[in-house]
């Protein structure tokens, strides 16, 4: 009896949750809002997959117009436009990793009011980059959740299960039996060529950054940080890591032969090797959770992830903000563009759709949304995208170079990182 | 008078023409019509050089983020650039990048231009237009062309040396090869150039000097190095002079190849103005660096013409 009543409370509780409607979902066609919208996005966005025939349904008098450029260019075109005072777009996407700057530039549209229904609906982090002194000057478009990717030939045949991986300890230890047992390195890393991705993948995971909460910097006061480095590190130096630069051809031949035995990357590199890095290897390929740093501790990380803003100079702010939700905040439009493109959704009324129940049959039949789904809700804060990230990247880079070759210590690499970012971002 | 006339006679009847009757503006005026006619040249330099050029002097001296308002940093962009690491790196770089490839490629364009310049080869506009072309070809794709070509796992270059025999050569990865591949790509793109300037040379020295050499039983090797080189010392000159200008503005060459990398190795001063500007957003700072550059390419010049120059005299 108490049993049944528990579950009766509990099932009361868990109801409106299931059912989460978000205020767009509501949504009725609005012919009344006239205007013709320029949206700025780089190519590969996912936002070339919006659902745009459905918008024009329910606001048949709002014209879309696209902009598309590589990313780099997005970028420098708002600037450019900024200084000129004249020029930009209604609606940008734009990289977390860059919003902060623009953000700061104070060109964004304050969009607190609307975007607050949104919040409970959206992954936590996110909110993070696009709010300032309480205010949110955007809305989260995609998350990057990030979790292991491994071979499923090399592994099988080094008789390594990967379910037995918990901690990057025993990572460590597949490693070493998957290439004394074939002679493939467990991850691919570049020596020279370093960008500080991983590195940063890695810090994220442990919600440790560049800077603390109160941007001061962290580099050089963590254990855990320094316990990355040395980590990447021993990879190097036993011979584990193979040396090949991002996103050149022999990364990503690489992935496809395989060279290598794992990759520990966002949702959106499924995407690509099942496009077009290894579209051969269909069944090949599996997916686990990112390895804990001690027993029991957090498995999730980020890797990139975008937000749509709407610019201050807009006239049609209205009209903006309509694309915006409806393509953003409304569970239908969300898994429609994420079918369409892998662009994974911030939106999490858009996990409970089937599709992220689906076997895929690219990762052997695996069910490998549901692990993103997962992992994008345990994602924690980081201080990693802020206003100074490309110069705290870039000098971090350097860094890490120097390390990997043998020039520096990990130690002396991070106290040299952070000295060099502190003079010349002034944080403390 | 409606036609224009050069004149030094005073203006015909200034009761009627107006104008003022005296001084510099004087001159202005009775120059009214050519200098209106020249004038568009002067407006689009002042506005798109001149007004930048002071407009990045002041900007030197302030704090800005490209909008919103600018605080007064005194000299602090200087100051603090002077302890600057990576800058100094980077002009370091340019001056150890123009050590790589200027004197090689120098000297081949003056061999090469001798040899274009000679009576007895054939085909020689067909020669020219092989030479030159590599500078006309854009140099983003060239760039990407080079990455492909020397990347160390999959490049062209490593697998050539595979079939030879010979250890692969780690091109971008290691901070001297990134370098010269660099300075590959540099010599690729502008040994044509340079040829055509030393063949431009080669012509203004007359003839019959070579000639008088042969008569005296000069071997080629000696009128090439005691005849050609020294009448070619001023166009040599002036394109080592370009040469030094063009390694310290290098820009595009090393974003594409090495992204400046590895470990700063390749990485130029502009490109550090461009990412202070444009990924980092302190236009103070990279105007301040813009000037420091711009001094040391002036001094480096002028140091260069009077080493070349001293012995003229």
């Amino acid at each position: 009896m108490k049993k049944s009543l528990y579950v009766l409370v509990l099932s009361l509780l868990v109801l409106p949750l299931a059912l989460a409607q978000t205020p767009a979902d509501a949504l009725v066609p609005n012919p009344d809002l006239h205007a013709t919208l320029e949206v700025w996005a780089w190519q590969g966005s996912g936002v070339d997959t919006f659902a745009d025939a459905e918008f024009a349904e329910y606001y048949p008098n709002i014209q879309v117009n696209y902009v598309l450029r590589p990313t780099g260019d997005v970028y420098q075109q708002i600037q450019l436009a900024a200084v000129a005072g004249g020029g930009l777009p209604d609606v940008s996407n734009i990289e977390d990793s860059h919003l902060r700057q623009f953000l700061e530039l104070g060109i964004l549209h304050d969009i607190t009011d609307r975007a607050l229904p949104y919040v409970p609906f959206m992954n936590e982090f996110k909110w993070r980059h696009v709010e300032m002194d309480g205010r949110y000057y955007g809305m989260p478009n995609d998350s990057g959740p990030v979790a292991l990717f491994y071979r499923r030939d090399v592994f099988e045949q080094a008789g390594v299960n990967p379910d037995d991986i918990h901690t990057w300890a025993d990572y460590y230890d597949a490693a070493q039996v998957i290439m004394a047992e074939t002679g493939v390195p467990m991850w691919q890393q570049a020596t020279a060529r370093n960008s500080a991705r991983l590195f940063e993948i890695l810090m994220w995971q442990r919600g440790l950054g560049y800077v603390d909460e109160d941007g001061a910097v962290l580099l050089d006061r963590d254990e855990g940080i320094l316990e990355i480095l040395e980590f990447m590190g021993r990879f190097w130096e036993e011979g584990l890591a193979l040396d090949a630069e991002e996103w050149t051809d022999s990364w990503y031949r690489n992935f496809a032969d395989p060279n290598v035995a794992t990759h520990p990357g966002a949702v959106w590199m499924g995407t690509f090797f099942k496009s077009w890095i290894a579209p051969d290897a269909a069944g090949q390929w599996g997916v686990i959770r990112l390895p804990a740093w001690e027993e029991g501790g957090s498995r999730a990380s980020n890797d990139g992830g975008s937000s749509l803003v709407i610019f201050e100079e807009s006239t049609q702010k209205e009209a903006a903000w309509a694309y915006v939700e409806f393509h953003l905040g409304r569970t239908a439009s969300q898994v429609q563009t994420f079918i369409a493109s892998d662009t994974f959704p911030s939106l999490e009324t858009a996990y409970d759709d089937p599709y992220f129940d689906e076997p895929d049959p690219y990762y052997g039949g695996q069910v490998v949304r549901r692990i993103f789904t997962d992992v994008v809700q345990e994602i924690p804060e980081a201080g990693i995208y802020n206003v100074d990230y490309q110069e705290m990247n870039n000098l971090m880079a350097e860094q890490i170079q120097r390390f990997a070759v043998g020039q520096v210590s990990a130690h002396d690499a991070l106290a040299a990182a952070a000295r060099e970012i502190r003079s010349r971002t002034g944080r403390r | 008078m409606s036609q224009f006339r050069p004149t030094t006679s005073p203006p015909v009847t200034p009761g009627v023409t107006g104008g003022p009757r005296r001084g510099p503006l004087r001159v202005l005026w009775r120059h009214r019509w050519p200098l209106l006619f020249v004038s568009p040249f002067f407006v689009l330099f002042a506005i798109f050089a001149l007004y930048p050029i002071f407009f990045s002097l002041y900007l030197s001296f302030h704090e800005w983020r490209g909008i919103g308002p600018m605080r007064p940093a005194g000299l602090a962009n200087y100051t603090r650039l002077f302890g600057d690491r990576i800058f100094w790196n980077s002009m370091l770089n340019s001056v150890i990048l123009f050590f790589i490839y200027v004197p090689i490629m120098t000297f081949m364009a003056v061999v090469i231009a001798t040899v274009l310049h000679g009576k007895f080869l054939k085909l020689q506009g067909m020669w020219r237009a092989i030479i030159f072309m590599p500078h006309l070809t854009s140099m983003v794709a060239a760039g990407f062309t080079f990455r492909l070509i020397l990347d160390t796992h999959s490049g062209f270059a490593n697998q050539a040396f595979q079939w030879l025999g010979l250890s692969p050569v780690p091109w971008l990865d290691d901070v001297w090869w990134a370098r010269i591949s660099l300075g590959l790509l540099m010599i690729w793109a502008w040994l044509g150039y340079n040829t055509i300037i030393m063949l431009a040379g080669l012509q203004t020295i007359p003839t019959e000097v070579n000639e008088a050499a042969a008569v005296d039983g000069a071997t080629r090797s000696q009128v090439f190095w005691r005849i050609t080189v020294p009448l070619l010392k001023p166009v040599i000159l002036f394109a080592v002079t370009l040469s030094i200008i063009g390694t310290f503005q290098l820009f595009t060459e090393p974003y594409i190849l090495t992204g400046g990398g590895p470990m700063r190795a390749t990485e130029t001063p502009v490109m550090q103005i461009f990412s202070s500007t444009f990924a980092n957003l302190r236009f103070g700072y990279a105007a301040a660096m813009s000037y420091v550059y711009f001094v040391t390419i002036v001094v480096l010049a002028i140091v260069q013409f009077k080493l070349v120059t001293r012995g003229d005299r």
